[in-house]
């Protein structure tokens, strides 16, 4: 299984749950898997061109945009974090 | 802090842009630590619903220019000899490259992304360092960016979002603690730096409701308008901070 690690501002769309179990070989299917289970969350991450610019994904410490985005190969254990970009204070 | 820490920062002059609820802690944190000279810019006034997270005001400031009164408030926590300056102004495309010289580090905890890619943009144009806060309800991240970037704020994030893509403060609400510990970190990389030792692209990122803090190296890149391969912003161009219309 892989974690995926909800921040704030999505956890709205997961029910609160601030990690998220889900399987898949790759990104895309991790995405899937979350939309699955949550609906409206892909919207949220990813528009046509991919990942969205506003949003940054890792894989452990590595951002996807330096691996193989959407085709980033995962494995049992890997952790998904997700950052978005705030502004305020 | 050693003595000789004490002395380095003596000599040094670093800038808060945006003097809210992470400009507050950050500033009092530079002033306390002995920076020489601090700063700060920012145009709002006083809002009685800043006060529960901007601890350099309280009541009897409400409707206050902030910049005088937190000059005013930091002046006295300064040792003999130290300078607290207010700008009277918010950071500008027409002013940015020429306030960011004037410093040796550049903490931006604006609470809009213009200001915080302006700020970017006129830091690595200047080859100034600058240290990035932002808080959100109970989310924040701190982050510092040496002054060739690689990485750099639009390595991570690119450009403006859309107007509305993305909630403000006013909209979503921040937590005074959780904006507090944000802003004593970006005090704390600022002071990092001005000591000669900086943590460049190291993303830290708080979760409030967890009590987390993690980090995540952030990768410069290589198409980077800014600091990438083959840049393309060498210059403050007004029509670059504004946002774009949501595309909804």
């Amino acid at each position: 299984m892989i974690t995926v690690r909800i921040p704030t501002p999505l956890r709205s769309l997961t029910g609160g749950e601030e990690a998220v179990q889900v399987s898949g070989e790759t990104l895309r299917d991790v995405i899937a898997s979350l939309e699955g289970k949550h609906p409206g969350i892909k919207e949220r991450l990813l528009d046509d061109k991919g990942v969205r610019r506003f949003v940054n994904i890792y894989v452990g410490d590595e951002d996807v945009r330096f691996l193989d985005g959407l085709e980033t190969k995962l494995k049992s254990g890997d952790e998904i974090s997700i950052v978005p970009a705030i502004a305020g204070g | 802090m050693s003595t000789s820490t004490r002395d380095v920062l003596s000599d040094k002059t670093a800038l808060v842009v945006g003097m809210g609820g992470l400009g507050c802690p950050a500033a009092l944190c530079l002033v306390r630590a002995g920076v020489g000279r601090v700063l700060i810019a920012d145009d709002d006034p006083v809002d009685v619903s800043n006060l529960h997270r901007q601890i350099l005001y309280d009541d009897s400031d409400v409707g206050r220019d902030k910049c005088e009164a937190a000059r005013e408030r930091l002046a006295r926590e300064a040792a003999p000899g130290q300078q607290v300056e207010s700008l009277g102004t918010r950071l500008l495309p027409d002013n940015a490259c020429e306030l960011v010289r004037r410093a040796d580090v550049v903490l931006e905890g604006a609470d809009n992304f213009a200001t915080k890619f302006l700020a970017s943009d006129a830091c690595r144009i200047a080859k100034r360092p600058v240290v990035h806060g932002a808080a959100i309800r109970f989310r924040a991240t701190v982050w510092a960016v040496g002054p060739e970037g690689r990485p750099c704020y639009r390595c991570l994030f690119e450009d403006l979002p859309s107007e509305g893509a993305q909630p403000n403060c006013a909209e979503a609400g921040v937590m005074g603690p959780v904006v507090g510990l944000a802003g004593a970190l970006l005090g704390d990389l600022a002071l990092s730096v001005l000591a000669g030792e900086p943590r460049y692209g190291e993303l830290f990122s708080y979760d409030g409701k967890r009590d987390e803090l993690r980090s995540i190296a952030v990768a410069a890149r290589a198409g980077c308008a800014l600091c990438g391969q083959n840049p393309s912003i060498f210059e403050i161009r007004e029509s670059r901070y504004i946002a774009p219309s949501c595309e909804a």
